[in-house]
């Protein structure tokens, strides 16, 4: 009976997708023709030969209807366009170059912010105002208030000052290309939702470890190593795995700024000198690719979650 | 056991005091203000909450002074510098006759910010010499700093500096040229603490002193008094901050205010009406939810027609509430389900209680609570996105203060002006403390109480 | 203070003195003020009283379930077949709960593990007690399902609690109670949020297993039906404090206290020989925050008087198991109240 009701339960959440990418676009598209004044007529295009390119492509000459149509066309093939300000350089190339840097980036930091979570919040709700608590939550409490680009400059700088102390390059202070250059801006990006998913693990926690069924088990008389294990943790993390979607895209988005801190080229550094030099064929495909991207990790997640609490596949 | 009289079986009568039977009974508001006082964290926020909101709207009121107005004299300085400025007489041209050499690098009278004055011997082997000036120490991997002049002809042994100057302490170093021109190795570099100094006429300019005071030469004066220091062009920190307030806030309580409103009347419409309706506008509140926030908030800002580099204080108040209303309207939503079941809504409904009634009276104030406590969260997160989109220069551009531009531009100077990095920074940090602390504070208060309540 | 008469029989479970008090943010609570109780082998005893009485907090402070921090145990003593269990969960080495003594709650919904299997949740405590391999352990499991009278046992011990109905969902916190056969089930409202008809099949189903296991049981309950059903001693508590017990014929037709007599009237009945017109206890129990000097009920008993605001009262014995805590029945008393059951020449 739970096999095929997962299938479906796949399947639905797919089609809702596709729906919901299709939104993106569609806001994406009015937003941007919305600019004031024609974004070619200016020279943001900056050649005839770019110009040219873009009018018979786009149809930009047409009503918008038969442009949106065009645009949908598009999309439906994969083709998000040529950038205006890079001759001949393709957006899909563009995001093909940057996009895994900031995957990369964005994964370690989710697995660091959702292990780190999970543990602390664990921790506070079993050793409650007891000292772990205090000191674990007085440092959520900075991570939550503390601006990410403060904590992303401030990072930086004990990193010189470390590297200085050590006499040699401890930690690579920017740039990419090995694992030592992911870690700590994948920790920086990461901290803000740590501390969200801290909080939010210690309130599940709390509440958990006051319920009915975990007396129960204690009436059982079930050790406590093995009611943390089977009863309150497996109960306790549903909340956190439910905002896992949204938090992958706050981390996703989050990294515009650890990026161009730390002078990682990825998509969301790319994504703010587009928007800086109003390329507008880039800034519309990064953002509907990125919802994609958004809306699909949300769907892993939400299966994800049906693995793990058998109520939701029955919906 | 004590002695019993036939009195003591004599029966109570009805309504007599009987010792501990009651307690007065609080209404719902009551009974959070009592939970919520006896959370310290909570109320130490609230009562910072207030004060912050004191700071931004009476503020200006106070400290009058104007936010752009730029202090030259007083560019960068941390709060508490020293602020005495010497009484000199105008500047005049530097006579290099008659001074004696023979003493290596040298400064040659008292070094002010109006000109420092330099004089060397001819470094062995140089057919000519550079002069640099740098605000750290000279080491071995660091570069010279700034050049300020160069010599060909290694007969000029005097230089006087007037560029720029700051009461600061500054390391002029002097490296002699190759035939060629090119850097030699064996440079020398001497250590000057530069004094600010002023003139009567500049000190009448600016408003320092009265024309008519007695001033003499070599009297000290006191510049403006800056609390919180100035930033890169002279502009009063405490002033700035004030200002940016005004912007932070404003969009930080604003608009979670307005998409709050929206939320509730579009999810109570939902909640209440139900069947496919309900079904429709959730699904097109799920959409909205999809759409990735920052770079929405920053197309938000283009379409309007905002270039980089430009302020869009209303652009952004828009887009904020245009991508934040859904998740406000799924809660009251499910507030209003929630109670729609409650046995009371169907007894009220038996005593022929109309429509508006039932959700005037009762479903309203029983979502307040919840909409409270989601305006105070909200908060934060748009004060957060605000400085957010003004740091990376996609929210509120310079000249208009904001906490977040005002940390973008602090940055830049980290190392040499923490301050103003710092303060804004902590206005930031302290605002969304209070907002994050009250917030809990509230939903422990009033949740508790609806807990009971099942 | 009068103290019943020795008892050559060994108890299994002799409760002295317990005092339970809670501190919140309004102030101290003093949920249980002295409470004194005894189970026999193979006996049922019921503890009864209205919602905030205190019964709960007494049962569940033996087993270790009020947390300690709000909570406080400030007095008293409970001896499991000599064994003192307060304030320890391990006694000679052995684990209590689950083990020697096995607890059902009342609302079997929030009683279970929404994310593991029943099956599961039943061979836990064989694993966990008795060292059990999962797969002796689940065979169990199933075993005791079918114990329960849970029709297709197998399968159902591989779904999961939201797949059960309310009644089934008890059979199964039952199964799962006595999996290690323990000598005492405390039953708290076992049946308050059943269905009446459920209600009847489970009283019956913990009778058989009683019969069948020779476990005593200890019934927490407000339902006056369920106590004349199942019990063979009752305890009735007011506002922390046991007011009257005694064997369940003792309570039930010669009543001594007035709360007992309050609640049967308030308590339909369908036999229409003994249907009369519903009388509600007027008022409300006391706020146990500061904790009347005198009887707790007072302020709604018909028969109150003077002394009763300022003292409380002592245990008067009635016979040799049957007491009442009431100034009634002290000597010194010239109302004797003709529905109340008094002492031969008192």
């Amino acid at each position: 009976m739970t096999r095929s009701n997962m299938w479906i339960f796949i399947l639905k959440r797919l089609v809702q997708g596709i729906f919901t990418v299709w939104f993106i676009a569609t806001a994406t598209f009015f937003a941007m023709h919305n600019v004031p004044g024609d974004p070619l007529l200016n020279d943001r295009a900056t050649t005839e030969a770019i110009r040219a390119n873009l009018q018979a492509k786009y149809g930009l000459d047409k009503p918008v209807t038969t442009q949106y149509v065009i645009y949908l066309g598009n999309l439906v093939r994969g083709d998000l366009g040529i950038s205006f300000t890079q001759e001949n350089r393709e957006v899909n190339d563009i995001i093909r170059d940057h996009f895994p840097v900031s995957a990369i980036l964005g994964i370690l930091a989710v697995i660091f912010a959702a292990a780190g979570g999970v543990l602390w919040g664990a921790l506070t709700a079993i050793y409650r105002n007891r000292w772990p608590d205090y000191v674990i939550m007085f440092l959520v409490i900075l991570g939550i208030s503390v601006p990410s680009f403060v904590v992303a400059a401030i990072s930086q700088l004990l990193l010189v000052n470390v590297n200085d102390l050590f006499g040699t390059t401890v930690l690579p202070v920017a740039g990419w290309g090995t694992v030592l250059h992911m870690l700590v801006p994948a920790m920086v990006l990461g901290l803000g939702t740590m501390a969200y998913l801290t909080r939010l693990m210690r309130s599940s926690m709390l509440e958990i470890v006051s319920s009915d069924f975990v007396r129960t088990a204690k009436a059982k008389g079930v050790p406590p190593a093995r009611i943390f294990a089977k009863h309150q943790l497996r109960n306790a993390i549903l909340p956190v795995i439910t905002v896992l979607g949204p938090s992958i895209a706050a981390i996703t988005t989050g990294g515009f700024v650890v990026e161009l801190v730390f002078a990682i080229p990825g998509l969301g550094r790319y994504f703010v000198q587009a928007v800086q030099q109003l390329d507008y064929t880039v800034i519309m495909g990064t953002t509907v690719f990125y919802g994609a991207f958004l809306v699909f990790m949300v769907i892993v997640v939400d299966v994800l979650y049906g693995f793990i609490d058998p109520r939701v596949r029955m919906e | 056991m004590t002695d019993l009289s036939l009195a003591d079986f004599q029966p109570l009568e009805p309504g007599q005091e009987i010792h501990g039977i009651s307690r007065p009974s609080q209404s719902y508001w009551q009974d959070a203000w009592a939970r919520l006082k006896v959370n310290k964290r909570a109320l130490v926020s609230l009562y910072l909450v207030i004060g912050l909101l004191l700071f931004t709207i009476a503020g200006p009121w106070v400290w009058t002074v104007d936010p752009a107005q730029q202090d030259l004299d007083q560019v960068s300085r941390p709060p508490g510098a020293d602020r005495n400025a010497l009484i000199v007489a105008d500047y005049a041209p530097w006579q290099t006759e008659g001074l004696s050499f023979g003493e290596g690098l040298k400064v040659v009278g008292d070094p002010t910010t109006q000109a420092v004055k330099l004089k060397w011997d001819a470094i062995p082997g140089a057919n000519g010499h550079r002069i640099y000036r740098n605000i750290f120490p000279i080491g071995p991997e660091r570069s010279y700093g700034i050049p300020r002049a160069e010599f060909f002809d290694n007969r000029v042994v005097t230089f006087e500096d007037r560029l720029d100057l700051k009461a600061l302490t500054y390391y002029y170093v002097l490296v002699p040229l190759g035939p060629r021109g090119e850097l030699l190795d064996n440079y020398e570099v001497i250590e000057v603490d530069v004094h600010r100094v002023t003139t009567i006429v500049e000190a009448v300019d600016r408003g320092l002193i009265e024309e008519s005071a007695n001033l003499q030469i070599g009297d000290e004066i006191n510049l403006d008094w800056h609390p919180f220091g100035t930033d890169y062009l002279g502009r009063d920190l405490l002033a700035r901050l004030m200002a940016g307030a005004r912007v932070s806030l404003f969009i930080g309580i604003g608009a979670p205010f307005l998409f709050v409103l929206f939320g509730v009347f579009y999810g109570s419409i939902a909640g209440f009406v139900g069947g496919r309706v309900d079904q429709v506008m959730m699904r097109f509140a799920d959409f909205v939810v999809a759409l990735p926030f920052l770079l929405f908030m920053i197309l938000f800002k283009i379409s309007f027609g905002i270039g980089p580099g430009e302020s869009g204080v209303f652009p952004m108040l828009v887009a904020l509430v245009v991508l934040m209303w859904p998740a406000t309207s799924r809660l009251v939503r499910g507030q209003i389900l929630q109670i729609r079941e409650q046995g009371y809504i169907h007894a009220s409904q038996l005593l022929g209680a109309p429509t508006r009634y039932l959700i005037l009276r009762h479903m309203i104030p029983n979502t307040l609570g919840v909409v409270l406590v989601t305006i105070t969260f909200a908060i934060p997160s748009a004060i957060f996105t605000e400085a957010f989109l003004s740091f990376i220069g996609m929210g509120v551009a310079p000249p208009t203060p904001s906490w977040g531009s005002m940390s973008n531009e602090g940055i830049k100077t980290m190392l040499t002006t923490p301050h103003e990095l710092i303060f804004p920074a902590l206005f930031i940090s302290i605002t969304v403390l209070a907002f994050n602390l009250l917030g809990d504070g509230l939903r422990d208060a009033l949740d508790a109480r609806m807990r009971n309540q099942e | 203070m009068n103290s019943a008469p020795a008892n050559s029989k060994e108890l299994l479970l002799e409760v002295k003195d317990l005092a339970v008090e809670f501190d919140t943010y309004g102030g101290t609570v003093q949920a249980v003020r002295g409470v004194n109780f005894s189970v026999e082998e193979g006996k049922t005893l019921a503890i009864v009283g209205e919602s905030g009485c205190g019964k709960s907090v007494t049962v569940q402070s033996m087993m270790g379930l009020i947390p300690m921090p709000p909570g406080r145990i400030t007095s008293g003593s409970a001896r499991l077949k000599g064994h003192e269990i307060l304030g320890r969960t391990i006694v000679n080495g052995k684990e209590i709960r689950g083990s020697e003594i096995g607890m059902i709650f009342q609302d079997p919904m929030t009683s279970l593990n929404p994310t593991m299997t029943i099956g599961d949740q039943i061979a836990e405590p064989l694993q966990v007690h008795r060292g059990y391999s999962y797969k002796k352990a689940f065979a169990e499991a199933i075993r005791l399902l079918e114990m329960s009278k849970i029709p297709e046992a197998a399968k159902r011990a591989r779904q999961y609690p939201f797949e059960f109905s309310g009644g089934m969902l008890q059979r199964a916190m039952i199964a799962m109670a006595i999996a290690c056969k323990p000598s005492i089930l405390i039953a708290d409202e076992p049946t308050t949020a059943l269905d009446v008809t459920i209600q009847a099949q489970i009283l019956d189903l913990l009778q058989d297993l009683q019969k069948e296991t020779g476990m005593a049981i200890i019934l927490i309950t407000h339902d006056l039906g369920v106590v004349a059903r199942m019990a063979d001693e009752v305890a009735v508590m007011y506002a922390g404090k046991i007011v009257e017990h005694g064997m369940v014929d003792d309570v039930f037709y010669r009543s001594a206290h007035p709360y007992t007599l309050g609640l049967k009237d308030a308590m339909p009945n369908n036999d229409p020989s003994l249907q009369h017109e519903l009388k509600p206890i007027e008022g409300s129990p006391p706020d146990l925050f500061s904790p009347p000097q005198g009887c707790g009920y007072t302020a709604r008993c018909p028969y109150a008087m003077q002394i009763c605001s300022k003292q409380q009262g002592e245990n008067t014995y009635l016979t040799e198991h049957h007491f009442s805590r009431c100034w009634l029945h002290n000597s010194a008393s010239p109302n004797k109240p003709d529905q109340l059951y008094f002492k031969e020449g008192a």
